[in-house]
């Protein structure tokens, strides 16, 4: 594999006493999309921010497309697009002029900034409204605006700070088509969100921070795999409480009943199932469907963030015994 | 040429055209608030009727016509307002996302606010010329040639230049547009009103009196007056920056851009939001 196109190391930040970022590590392949996936104030802007030059970090180092964020950020400014968290884009200017102005700062020149507007406006879907002033946008165009803002220079390296967060489902469901074109074309991809289903539709890896840590990390299947052991469920035809019972017993301690059906770790996946369907026939009890689920993104989720919550209280439970 | 010093070369072509393309940017913005520019071209308009009737005619310049004593003191208040303008416009702009945006392109660190300080004397040009003919149809005349006339207006926008970068210093330093509008408006006042910009001094209490001669308003409406030939009385002695008014105002223009304009370029480029 080639280098990372994003590679941070041990990144902390505070603000005052507020430690916004205590250890944060990710890389990320170039060519793939990155998901970083938070609460409300877990650190995901402080990260996006130190990563893309607009925040020194007080500990670690982060390289973005070969360079260092802090000695080579020049460079890595000519290399990255940023849409922030907040819009950056001139209300008193058009969104032909907005991106204009943003190539002519990039250096394309009068003519080739012009061009790549023209196209840009064509791609987000936003011809009729490039000669309107950026004030009478909607937020959607908006958003769309701030995104083809940062595709101007045809960046190797993107950063979305939470590119949906406050959009109606038309809104988000077009961001993810701009971003799955992109990714199409190569662009290697940083985006924060705190929606696991997102992560999940978008991203090739996740990174789950919480209170400046990460706390759980990898393809979103490896986080199932991880941290979720999958389920296995025997449903009834009807709620008949002596049959569910001779099913939990089969299925074990961990079982539970909720209505008509019975649910337990099946720590095998498909090898438990196949144990579980057989011994259902020997048992004779009449069943109207059996299965396995894996837990969603969002159980992993509140999983490994809770855990993480709970770790200091429990260090310093220890130390209280010792 | 060396390898560096071509790099060197490029980087200041680059910044030049950073400069050009946010002073571009900056000139549209402007165009497209026709309130602000209706406020900015009746002000001094509103100032020639109120201090040149209202009050006018009950201030008595020696010997002469107040309201050719006056103009040259207008054009100089403008140049306080735009400052006062521009601070207000600095801190608003910080206080948008778009600030983040352009930190994270590949721009000269200095072109954004080289660009609003070039955006601000351009867009001054159509006040002052409202300001002139105002002036002219009150009767005030350059009676010294239309060269000395040019030098004086020269004067006047090196002045509106030096006094931008310190409006611009202000609305680096202010938290928000509010705050920038309250610490940029009294020493405008302050400085504008205990001057020869509309009255004559010498008739001040001692103390305010020394005030208002070394305070280099005095030395710019002095140099203005010199030039355009509106002079009334010779300057009072011993006071240096009055005897040598265009001396003054270059010189302490030149030092305020050399000393606040870097400053400010820093304090932009590292400033977060
Ligand atoms: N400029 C700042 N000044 C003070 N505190 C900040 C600043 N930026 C972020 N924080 C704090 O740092 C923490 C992480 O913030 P942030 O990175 O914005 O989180 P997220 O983007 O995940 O919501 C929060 O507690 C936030 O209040
Ligand atoms: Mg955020």
């Amino acid at each position: 594999m080639s280098d990372p196109a994003i590679s941070a190391h041990n990144l902390a930040r505070s603000f005052g006493s507020t430690k916004a970022l205590v250890d944060v590590s990710l890389d990320v392949a170039a060519g793939s999309v990155c998901a970083l996936l938070g609460r409300n104030g877990a650190g995901k802007t402080t990260t996006v921010r130190i990563l893309t030059t607009l925040l020194p970090a007080d500990g670690g180092r982060a390289q973005v497309a070969g360079f260092d964020v802090d000695s080579q950020a020049a460079l890595v400014r000519t290399r990255i697009g940023v849409t922030g968290q907040t819009a950056t884009m001139d209300e008193l200017l058009t969104g032909a002029e907005n991106l204009e102005t943003i190539g002519r700062f990039c250096h394309l020149g009068a003519a080739t900034s012009r061009r790549r507007a023209r196209e840009l406006l064509e791609q987000f879907d936003l011809v009729a409204a490039g000669k309107q002033l950026v004030k009478r946008y909607s937020g959607g165009m908006r958003r769309r605006l701030d995104l083809a803002a940062s595709l101007i220079h045809e960046p190797e390296v993107l950063f979305l700070d939470e590119p949906t967060t406050g959009l109606d489902p038309v809104g988000r469901a077009e961001m993810w088509t701009s971003i799955r074109s992109l990714v199409s074309a190569g662009t290697t991809v940083l985006l924060t969100t705190q929606y696991l289903d997102e992560a999940d539709r978008l991203a090739d890896t996740i990174v789950v921070i919480d209170r400046g840590l990460v706390v759980a990390e990898g393809t979103p299947e490896q986080l199932k795999a991880s941290i979720g052991r999958p389920f296995i469920r025997v449903t009834l035809p009807e709620a008949d409480a002596a049959a569910l019972e001779r099913v939990g017993r089969l299925l074990g301690a961990e079982a539970e009943v909720s209505g008509r059906s019975v649910s337990a770790p099946a720590p095998d996946g498909l090898a438990t199932l196949g144990d579980v369907v057989a011994q259902l026939g020997r048992l004779g009890v009449p069943v109207h469907e059996v299965g396995l689920e894996y837990p969603s993104l969002d159980e992993v989720f509140s999983t490994v963030t809770a855990h993480a919550g709970s770790s200091p209280r429990s260090a310093a439970a220890a130390e209280g015994v010792a | 040429m060396s390898q560096s010093a071509v790099a060197a070369e490029r980087r200041l072509q680059q910044g030049m055209l950073d400069a050009y393309t946010a002073t571009r940017r900056f000139l549209i913005r402007g165009k497209r608030q026709p309130d602000v520019i209706f406020g900015s071209l009746l002000t001094p308009v509103i100032f020639v009727v109120l201090f040149g009737y209202v009050f006018g005619s009950s201030i008595v310049v020696p010997g002469g016509n107040y309201r050719s004593y006056l103009m040259p003191g207008l054009f100089a208040m403008s140049v306080l307002f735009s400052a006062a303008n521009v601070a207000v416009a600095v801190a608003t702009d910080m206080s948008e996302g778009v600030v983040d945006r352009f930190r994270t392109l590949p721009i000269a660190r200095s072109a954004i606010i080289i660009g609003r300080s070039l955006s601000t004397l351009i867009l001054g040009i159509p006040v002052l010329v409202v300001m002139i003919v105002c002036g002219l149809a009150v009767g005030w005349r350059a009676d010294q040639g239309l060269a000395n006339a040019i030098l004086a207006f020269l004067l006047f926008e090196l002045f509106a230049v030096a006094i931008g970068w310190l409006g611009i210093l202000v609305g680096l330093l202010a938290g928000s547009a509010q705050a920038a509008d309250v610490i940029i408006n009294i020493p405008i006042f302050l400085m504008g009103f205990i001057s020869s910009v509309f009255v004559d001094p010498s008739m001040m209490p001692v103390w305010l009196r020394e005030i208002a001669y070394w305070n280099p308003m005095s030395a710019l409406v002095t140099a203005g007056r010199q030039l355009f030939g509106n002079t009334i009385g010779p300057p009072p002695s011993g006071v240096w920056s009055l005897e040598h008014p265009i001396a003054t105002t270059f010189g302490l223009a030149l030092v305020i851009i050399i000393v606040v304009a870097p400053i400010c370029v820093r304090l932009y480029s590292h400033s977060t939001r």
